[in-house]
């Protein structure tokens, strides 16, 4: 089990890959790149690419689904099986279904579903390269999915990790740091009123330790959700220069 | 207090106003202030703040125009796809234009699935149960022309200011146009080859909706076929 574990995770206050403790791996996000759905977004977080797509609000079928004041959001996380180096088996399995779930209760939240009551909103995110962190980068791609499909949003969603390794808090954890550190914490915020939705923890805290690995945290999705705002104007931007145009 | 510009690039959750400003369409209000819901742009007409998206399915409201197709019959009338999350309803009675005996005349004969039909949204209840009416003149099944079908998010820039760009389709290839607030459009016109013509101008306004100088273009694509 310890067979590759390297000695040392930090040194010299670096880590494995460059990184000091408070640093994001490297970040990109594309929002709109699949023609076909209603809205789409695609990141890369260090060795993550990740693709998400939202169809809808359409009709709800079956019919008995269908909520009479409200829409229903379904949300469905899956590897894809060249993401991992061991091939994964397709499908749904244990871990996806319960990403599926928090997913879509860590995105719920700034949805105004009761406007488009009987119709459901599908999100699909597609893992297409994993290395730890994937159901975070898989809600920021998704918040930014909902919102170039042009679905009423109260924030975007936003989310990061933040962990322990070496007895150091850490950011945003790569995968050796996932699998050798001593904690791991996924965490999704509404982030103008900083509100969390999404916190899972794998590994243990100090009291202490935790609030540093959150604030840590808060530090990090600021960043990310200037790049999902980034990503979104990058679509738009060019309208906007027509719209100023058309105006004279 | 005002936080953004008229016709600003605004993404959902952004403060746009404080104070006494009415949240428009595409914004909503948290402790008082209007933020944006969608990502769009911002309109602001005095005291009025809304959000123009730019993407997004069409979602019926009362007195809109729309062209929808029948999926099913039931009993009293049809059921019609209005390329929305919802379905609109039309009455047997309402497209007859008088009261009809569902018992001794067969509707079917009046539309059959598949058929077109440009109506108005009469009524949507809180339960979004669309409710189409033809009353109007010029409402009713469609018998002839192409229809197109673009993004709704799109169908302004096919009107344009004031109807500068639906005056410029019809004027310079003589077709007539209706168009459905549901993103459908139906062009009429006697020469295939004009209605051809606005069907790759349609197309290209969608494309390029978001392209400068898109009005002229259009026209002096259309007017050099002349």
């Amino acid at each position: 089990m310890e067979a590759g574990k390297p000695e040392k995770l930090i040194v010299n206050g670096r880590r494995l890959d460059g990184r000091r403790p408070d640093e994001l791996r490297p970040l990109r996000i594309k929002a709109g790149v699949l023609k076909r759905a209603d809205g789409s977004a695609y990141i890369e977080l260090g060795k993550n690419k990740i693709l998400a797509a939202v169809y809808g609000p359409k009709e709800m079928h079956p019919r008995h689904l269908q909520q009479s004041d409200v829409a229903v959001l379904r949300c469905r996380y899956n590897m894809a099986p060249f993401s991992v180096e061991e091939r994964k088996r397709p499908g749904p399995d244990r871990r996806s279904m319960e990403i599926s779930k928090v997913i879509r209760e860590a995105l719920e939240p700034v949805l105004f579903l009761h406007l488009y009551p009987r119709a459901v909103i599908d999100v699909f995110i597609e893992i297409l390269q994993a290395d730890a962190g994937t159901r975070t980068a898989g809600i920021t791609a998704a918040s930014v999915a909902l919102a170039d499909a042009g679905i009423p949003m109260r924030d975007l969603v936003t989310g990061v990790s933040a962990g322990k390794v070496d007895g150091t808090v850490v950011l945003d954890l790569m995968k050796e740091e996932d699998q050798w550190g001593e904690a791991d914490m996924p965490i999704a915020v509404m982030p103008r009123k900083k509100r969390i939705t999404l916190l899972q923890m794998d590994g243990n805290f100090t009291p202490e330790e935790f609030r540093q690995a959150l604030d840590l945290a808060f530090k990090g999705i600021d960043l990310i959700y200037e790049a999902q705002k980034e990503a979104l104007r990058e679509k738009y931007l060019p309208s906007l220069q027509e719209e100023k145009g058309e105006e004279k | 207090m005002l936080f953004v510009g008229n016709r600003e690039l605004v993404v959902p959750g952004k403060l746009l106003a404080d104070g006494d400003y009415f949240a428009g369409e595409g914004t909503f209000i948290e402790d008082g202030k209007v933020f944006s819901s969608v990502v769009g742009l911002t309109e602001i007409r005095e005291k009025n703040v809304s959000v123009i998206s730019l993407q997004g399915r069409y979602i019926p409201r009362r007195g809109d125009r729309v062209i929808g197709i029948v999926t099913d019959t039931h009993p009293y009338g049809w059921t019609l796809d209005l390329n929305s999350p919802y379905t609109g309803n039309l009455m047997a009675s309402e497209l007859a234009g008088r009261k009809v005996d569902v018992f001794r005349e067969d509707i079917s004969k009046l539309l059959k699935t598949g058929d077109a039909v440009l109506a108005e949204v009469k009524e949507v209840d809180e339960r979004w149960r669309v409710q189409l009416s033809v009353g109007e003149r010029g409402l009713g099944k469609i018998r002839e022309g192409r229809l197109v079908e673009i993004s709704p998010a799109k169908v302004p820039r096919v009107i344009g200011r004031k109807g500068s760009m639906l005056k410029i389709l019809q004027e310079t290839t003589g077709c007539r146009l209706e168009v459905g607030l549901n993103g459908r459009i139906l062009i009429r016109g006697k020469d295939p080859a004009k209605v051809n013509e606005v069907v790759e101008a349609i197309l290209l306004i969608e494309r390029e909706a978001h392209l400068s100088g898109l009005t002229d273009r259009i026209k002096a694509r259309l007017e050099g076929k002349k």
